[in-house]
Formats: C-alpha cells, structure tokens, sequence
C-alpha cells in the first residue's frame, strides 16, 4: 500500500512539471509584453518592473490590431449564427422527420466531414472569385459555413437523435407546423449542444489562418491571426509590442476557455463517444 | 431539464392514444406543404456543403490534370505529377509525412498515459484536465509565435540549457532539427484534445475491471495492457484517426509562422507545398495535383490505421 503510494507520487512530479510548461509560455509571453524594449533584451526572465501597458496600446492602434479584432469579431459572429441556425434546421429533419433519402444525405455530409480544407482550397478559391466573393465579409463568412457546417450538422442530429420522438409527434398534434415545432420546441431544447458547438465553432474560425490568408487578401480586411503574422516581421526587432500583439489576439479565447471549459471538452469528445 | 422532458413525455403518452382528428380542410393543405418541409429544413446544409465543399473536391481532381499559365485549361494528363513528384520540396513534405506517422504511436501514447494516471488518480488528479486542456483551445499563429520567442537561437530555452551546460541548438535553423521542432510544438498544442476524449473514454469505462485487477494484484504495466487498452479500443481508434488528421492538415499556422516551410524546405509538409504553389507561385493546377496526393494519403493512412488497429483489438 505504502509502495503504491510512492509510486503515485513518483508519477505525479513529471505532470506537475508538465503543466508548468504547459502555462509557462504564456506566462513567459504575458511578462514579455509589459516590458520595455530595453528590459527584455538585458533580460528576458527577469519580472517586468511595472504594469506598463505602452506595448499593449501600442499593439492596438497603430499597428492596426483594432482593426483586425473588429474584422474578426464581425465574421466570428455572422458565421457562428449561420452555422447553428443551419445546423440546427438540417439536424432536426434527419434526426426527428421520416422521409426518402434521409440516411443518403446524412452519409453524404458525414464524408464532406472527412474533407481537408487544403484539398478543396483551389477550386474553391476560383469558385468564390467568379462570384465576386474574395475580400469580402459575405465571403469569408460563407468559407467557414461551408467549412465547419458538416460537423455542425453532424452533432446537432446526434443531439437531437436522443430527444424523445413523442415530443415532435406531441407538438403536432397541438396544432404546430414542422418549423413551428423546429422554433418552439427544437431549438429551445437544444440548448445545450447549440452552446457547446458555438463556442467550438467560434474558437475554430477565430484560430483560423489559413482560410482567411485564402479569402481576405488585402491588408485592410486581415482578421486578427492574419494580423499577428504580419506583426512578426513588421516588429521583429521589438518584441515587447509583438508578444502585446499575441497577447491582445489570445486574451478572448482564454477568457472563453475560463468559462466554458466544460462546453469545449463536451464538443470535442462528442464525436468520440457517438461517432 | 430531465423534469420538463418527462412532463412532455407524458403528455405525449396521452395524446398519442388519442384516435387521429379529423382532417381538416386546413390541415390537409397544411400537409401538402409540410411533405416539403424536411427538404426546406435540410435545403441550406446541403446546398452550401454540395457547391463549397464535394463539388469543389472533383473540380480539385480535374485542375489537377489540366495545365498551369499558358497551358491554363489545357488538358495535361499526369504531367503535373510528374512535376510534383520531381520536385524534391515536395519530396520532402511526403518524407515529413512518413516521419509523422512514425511519431503518431508516441502522440497518441502521451495523452494516453495521463489519461490513464488522471483517472487513477495521481496527486492533483482534479487540476490537470484544465490545465493540459488550454494550449488546444489557442491558435496555431499564437502558439507558433509564442514559440518563436521561446525557441529563438537567443531565446530563452537555448539560455536555459546553457545554465545546464548544454550547447545552444538552432531549434528553427537547423534544417535537421527544425521539422522535429514544429511537431514537437503542435504535439504541445494538441494533446489536451486527444486527454479530452481518452477522459471521456474512462468514464464509460466499468471500474469494476480494474478493481478485479488490482484484487489480482496486477501491476500498472500490466493493468494499462490487459484491462485499459482492450477496453478503450474504439477511443484510441478514434485518438489516432483525429491525430493524425490533426498534423496532416492542422500544422499550417505553426508552419506559416515558425518556419515559412525553412530552413532549406525541410519543414514542408503536403498542406504547407498546396498553400505556396496556390498563394505564392500561382500554379493552381499544381496545386491541386497535390491536394489530391493529400487526399489520397489521408484516405490510405486513414484505411490502414483502421484496419491495423481492428487487428490487433481482435487479438485481445
């Protein structure tokens, strides 16, 4: 028994010390960017003297960072709204309605799931420059749509596949249509999994980099990851307002990771435990 | 929640008993419209997933065989293969490729054994979920930037191993090393997502084997081969899978902005060479030559883990 415990112990000193380099980047990062210039280059351990939050101010007006935040903010939004209510409408028809060619479009949304965005990247950008679409909101927005809905809708029939049939039959007989039952009834009660893949798809399009580099070319329509990757070379010689750029574009996702937490971990596992 | 949903239940139950109204002149057109209504609720779903996500893949698969700038549009055959398969930086992103399914055991392994001392609960089980769980949730451009500072040659890292004694090492710059620092960094980022889901797998998991096991006296090697990966066979299925989908198409941000594919193009990976010849030398077809060779290997490396991993928990 003694042993046992010993040995817990043992295990337990090389997960404590990974989690102390799990935080301590950003830690590292968070002292970096209250320093002065002068400061980190003398030292890049040593704690900043002061709060300073020149760097900081810095990074958001005159490098831009305002702008691209407002540009991220603006998408993120518009995207995740479309892809619930999407989402949501095409999950509820597979899971509760009967009709021909139901598990047909269900396997075919499921194999568009297993589509890396790289492999359609071309095509795609040609689709959207014959409608007119690159360099604008409309367009990145509809990217990530098209993009993330396949998982979306995936989840949102798995959800709605556990609430009861009776319910919907229940409603109609009280007199609702098929869309009043999809408005009073199903989307209040998925609640729970609209939540926990909201906070997953606006985490997903806000990370993302690579779909914005593809659909926002010009300086002026960057979203915030875009803007961070064009700070580096811009200020590689002062790295204090660099790290204050970082941390002003990873602030909102650790403010959400602290309070929804447990919604995240609910979305990533879901497709572990249903698939 | 449980309470509503039963009351809904019950009256369900009551209802559904009830002999079926008569139709109505208002209900019946109301039918008529509502035999549409499934196809209206999935009619945006799956138009948008139609025109921008299967239609583009086949276009993707026929600019592959047609040419670049002058020969735009032209039919080319293999000819773009043949480029890509000439061109040693995209022999290199497919070397890389194989080097990351051979370190794939190792990044399904880590995330596995804490999982597995989380549930045993080691010391200070309750603190590590958050806590490993956070890098997943960051973006691969934070992440990478953050990295560049840390790994720098005059960075804090190599002034750590310094104060050991330990030779400074060019973590971004060396061409041998490089690669083997950008994954290094990804698996960082990502195996509190591959915690997450083992997590998950445990709590569906019947304690009363491991009981019997410890009353066995079974040790941990032991208990960890006999009792936690036969029982976890479908979550470490899925672990793999979304791994290794996870560094074949979710390593571009730390690529973009650690390395730019450098030093020497030893850092290319499949994702990273569509992304150049599209963005930078604007050869689409090129381009989607080597989309589809993405796609194909994902779909190969995806068959043969299934088929690998199906194998061995029959053994079990």
């Amino acid at each position: 028994m003694a042993g046992r415990r010993w040995t817990r112990w043992l295990v337990a000193i090389p997960m404590v010390a990974l989690a102390l380099a799990t935080v301590y980047p950003l830690v590292f990062t968070t002292n970096v960017a209250v320093k002065t210039r002068r400061e980190y280059v003398l030292d890049r351990f040593s704690l900043a003297d002061s709060l300073r939050w020149a760097n900081v101010v810095e990074a958001w007006t005159s490098v831009g960072m305002s702008r691209y935040f407002v540009n991220s903010l603006i998408v993120v939004t518009c995207s995740v709204a479309l892809l619930l209510l999407f989402g949501s409408m095409a999950g509820f028809s597979l899971a509760r309605l009967r009709f021909r060619g139901s598990s047909v479009l269900f396997l075919g949304i499921l194999a568009a799931l297993f589509i890396p965005f790289q492999v359609i990247m071309v095509p795609l950008a040609r689709i959207m420059a014959d409608a007119g679409l690159v360099d604008t909101y409309p367009g990145l927005i509809l990217a990530y749509v098209a993009q993330f809905l396949p998982f979306t809708v995936f989840l949102m029939t798995s959800y709605y596949s556990t609430v009861p049939p009776e319910i919907v039959d229940a409603a109609r007989i009280d007199g609702n249509t098929v869309y009043g039952v999809y408005w009073r009834i199903m989307l209040p009660i998925g609640r729970p999994a609209l939540l926990s893949v909201g906070v997953l798809n606006a985490l997903f399009c806000w990370n993302d980099v690579l779909i914005s580099l593809l659909m926002m070319p010009s300086a002026e329509n960057r979203t915030l990851m875009v803007g961070v990757t064009s700070l580096r070379g811009q200020y590689s010689d002062d790295i204090p307002v660099f790290a204050s750029g970082v941390l002003i574009a990873a602030i909102p996702v650790l403010v959400v990771y602290l309070f929804l937490q447990r919604q995240i971990a609910d979305g990533v596992t879901a497709g572990a435990t249903k698939g | 929640m449980v309470a509503e949903r039963n009351e809904v239940e019950a009256v369900a139950g009551t209802t559904a008993r009830r002999p079926g109204r008569p139709a109505t002149r208002r209900n019946r057109r109301g039918s008529r419209a509502e035999r549409l209504a499934p196809f209206v609720l999935l009619a945006p779903a799956v138009l948008i997933i139609v025109v921008l996500r299967l239609w583009p893949l086949l276009l993707g698969v026929n600019f592959s065989f047609t040419g670049d700038g002058d020969r735009n549009g032209v039919p080319v055959g293999f000819d773009n293969y043949l480029t890509l398969f000439g061109d040693p930086l995209f022999r290199t992103a497919l070397r890389n490729v194989g080097l990351l399914v051979l370190l794939l055991p190792v990044a399904v392994a880590i995330p596995g054994l804490l999982a597995t001392f989380i549930y045993l609960r080691v010391p200070g089980h309750r603190v590590y979920r958050g806590v490993y769980f956070f890098p997943a949730v960051l973006s691969p451009v934070i992440v990478g930037a953050i990295f560049t500072l840390l790994l720098a040659y005059d960075g804090p890292l190599n002034t750590l191993l310094g104060g050991v004694g330990l030779g400074p090492v060019d973590w971004l710059g060396d061409p041998d090393v490089a690669i083997f620092a950008v994954v290094g960094v990804h698996v960082w980022a990502t195996f509190g997502m591959a915690l997450v889901v083992f997590l998950a797998g445990f709590a569906a998991l019947d304690p009363s084997l491991l009981d019997a096991a410890k009353v066995d006296g079974a040790s941990l090697p032991q208990t960890i081969r006999h009792v936690i990966v036969p029982a976890l066979t479908r979550t470490i299925q899925f672990v793999f899978v979304t791994t290794m989908i996870g560094m074949l198409t979710s390593m571009f941000g730390l690529l973009f902005v650690m390395t730019g594919g450098g030093p020497e193009g030893s850092t290319y990976l499949p994702e990273y060479y569509i992304w150049v010849q599209q963005g930078q030398f604007n050869q689409p077809a090129l381009a989607s030559a080597a989309a589809t060779a993405l796609f194909l290997i994902m779909l190969v490396v995806g068959l043969a883990q299934i088929a690998v991993l199906r194998r061995a928990g029959r053994e079990d």
